[in-house]
């Protein structure tokens, strides 16, 4: 269960990442308050993704700090994961195992007790209870994306991480993952997320943290960051009437098509 | 007391509860994985299928020789021989084969975001494996006994038991240095391949001694051959000598060498 604190949920401190002679991230930084909901908006390649792999503990940065609830990531790996709930970009889950099962395996794996009917129950309470039976790959898009949230949230986490969690889903299946989402929000626990959809970040996030090619390019909640830019000549070029969040954005991170 | 002194000391605290928690872990994924090779049934008969139809084939060739001039040297090595053949399949070929396919679809990356140590992780795949070995190395010393005609005693069962374990750790860490090496599942898999009917044509072939003494002797030092000389060894322990002994320095040589090679290089990820 998540314990409301003071101390930031997530702290990532001058983050230094590179893959051979290329930097992937330079010098990233940022906090996460508890009960906070946090974009991370950036193109292809802008290197969000690899900043929350550190986060996550999948890779080790060349300089830099992470602290999730005032612990150090980097010294205590499995301390911090027991309090991250993660979402992978394309989840990765045992091609012979049910659903129920991979549930099951998780829920032990971060110390949560699953009675068979505690497993239908999860199960049902993302529309999934009929679906127990079958693999992960059987399952459509949006059963996917809603099992792998239900797996990072299963033991109430501290800290969500999701890696574009909407990706090529329904309105309706989007609109069930922010209520998701929100949930957590109430319990305590704080989200960061990432996502190409502008019109999302803009309603789902308390803050957002625009990231280009390694770099913080800038901070601050979306009505924040339109006043601070409406007025750029950019942003005044791209607007079709009142500047968007993606006016913004594309004002500031450019409009060249990245891979 | 300080923030960043009650973050280190639930930091500490933490971890000493993350370590007593690990078996809570380990044992949700010796669940998974053991689920995993239980569903996996065709490869399970497959990989005893060799072994028997192995024992069925050099028990009849045998009866219609004399019986010393048994094809391969008598029950003994023959019942050795399929024994290393079904610890090949699983341990060596099928485990590779599982996690260069786990770790492309992703499961490694999945499991490595959660609260449980990269150890035990592999520690649990081991071990399943190691369990399947136990039972298929039971059904192919039971029924090689039985075809075979030979009466062994529970000490010698046992000791068949141990080397059976010692051989699937071999050929794990074999399948460990190949996946450890290699990324890509195609390659793993193919590679496996060839290295499997490289070490079963080395076994019959060799020590049958069609090839010549030279491939004979070559034959006695490779995995096969030597784990085959701790099989026949432990079923005549009065016969044991230096040819025993060697192998049995050679199997440790190969586990320590392929294990260390495949654990320092392991690629948890596929790209």
């Amino acid at each position: 269960m998540v314990e409301v604190s003071d101390r930031p949920a997530l702290s990532v401190d001058g983050l230094i990442v590179k893959f051979g002679a290329r930097t992937a991230v330079n010098g990233v930084g940022f906090q996460v308050a508890a009960g906070e909901i946090v974009g991370l908006l950036g193109p292809n390649g802008a290197g969000k993704t690899t900043t929350l792999s550190v986060i996550e503990g999948l890779r080790k940065p060349l300089a830099g700090s992470v602290t999730i609830d005032g612990i150090d990531a980097l010294e205590h790996p499995v301390a911090v994961k027991a309090r991250l709930g993660v979402q992978l970009q394309s989840s990765g889950f045992q091609p012979e195992l049910n659903i129920a099962q991979i549930l099951k395996l998780y829920a032990g794996v971060y110390g949560v007790q699953l009675s068979r009917q505690d497993a239908l129950d999860a199960l049902d309470s993302t529309g999934l209870e009929q679906e127990a039976r079958k693999r992960f790959k059987d399952l459509s898009g949006g059963q996917q994306q809603r099992f792998s949230l239900l797996i990072a949230d299963i033991h109430r986490p501290l800290l969500l991480l999701l890696d574009e969690p909407t990706s090529g889903l329904d309105p309706q299946s989007r609109r069930s993952l922010w209520t998701r989402i929100e949930a957590s929000r109430k319990r305590g626990g704080s989200v960061v997320l990432t996502t190409h959809s502008m019109e999302e970040a803009q309603a789902v996030c308390d803050r957002i943290v625009i990231i280009d090619h390694g770099e913080v390019v800038t901070t601050g909640s979306p009505a924040e960051l339109i006043a601070r830019h409406r007025d750029d000549p950019r942003v005044l070029e791209l607007a079709h009437g009142e500047p968007t969040l993606e006016d913004v954005f594309i004002a500031l991170t450019g409009s060249d098509i990245r891979d | 007391m300080t923030d960043s002194t009650s973050a280190v000391s639930s930091a500490s605290g933490s971890a000493r509860a993350k370590a007593a928690a690990v078996g809570p872990a380990l044992r949700a994924l010796l669940s998974a994985d053991a689920q995993v090779l239980l569903r996996s049934r065709q490869t399970l008969v497959l990989n005893l299928l060799v072994p028997l139809i192995f024992l069925v084939v050099t028990a009849r060739a045998g009866g219609q020789a004399a019986g010393a001039s048994a094809p391969l040297g008598g029950a003994t090595f023959e019942i050795g021989l399929a024994l290393t053949y079904g610890l090949i399949a699983s341990a060596m070929m099928g485990y590779s084969i599982t996690v260069a396919r786990d770790r492309e679809a992703g499961v490694f990356q999945r499991l490595r975001v959660a609260p449980v140590p990269t150890w035990a992780i592999m520690l649990s795949r081991l071990l399943v494996q190691f369990g399947a070995a136990i039972v298929s190395s039971i059904i192919v010393i039971v029924i090689g006994s039985i075809i075979h005609q030979v009466a062994f005693s529970v000490g010698t069962y046992l000791l068949m038991l141990v080397v059976a374990l010692f051989g699937a750790a071999m050929f794990l860490g074999i399948g460990q240095a190949i996946v450890g090496l290699i990324r890509s599942t195609a390659a793993v898999n193919a590679i496996g391949r060839v290295v499997y009917i490289v070490l079963i044509l080395l076994g019959i072939l060799g020590a049958s001694g069609v090839l010549g003494d030279a491939v004979q002797n070559i034959s006695a030092w490779t995995p096969v051959g030597a784990l085959i000389t701790l099989f026949a060894g432990v079923q005549q322990l009065s016969a044991w000598g230096w040819a025993q002994s060697g192998a049995l320095l050679a199997c440790a040589g190969y586990l320590v060498v392929f294990a260390g090679v495949g654990i320092r290089w392991f690629q948890w990820e596929a790209r």
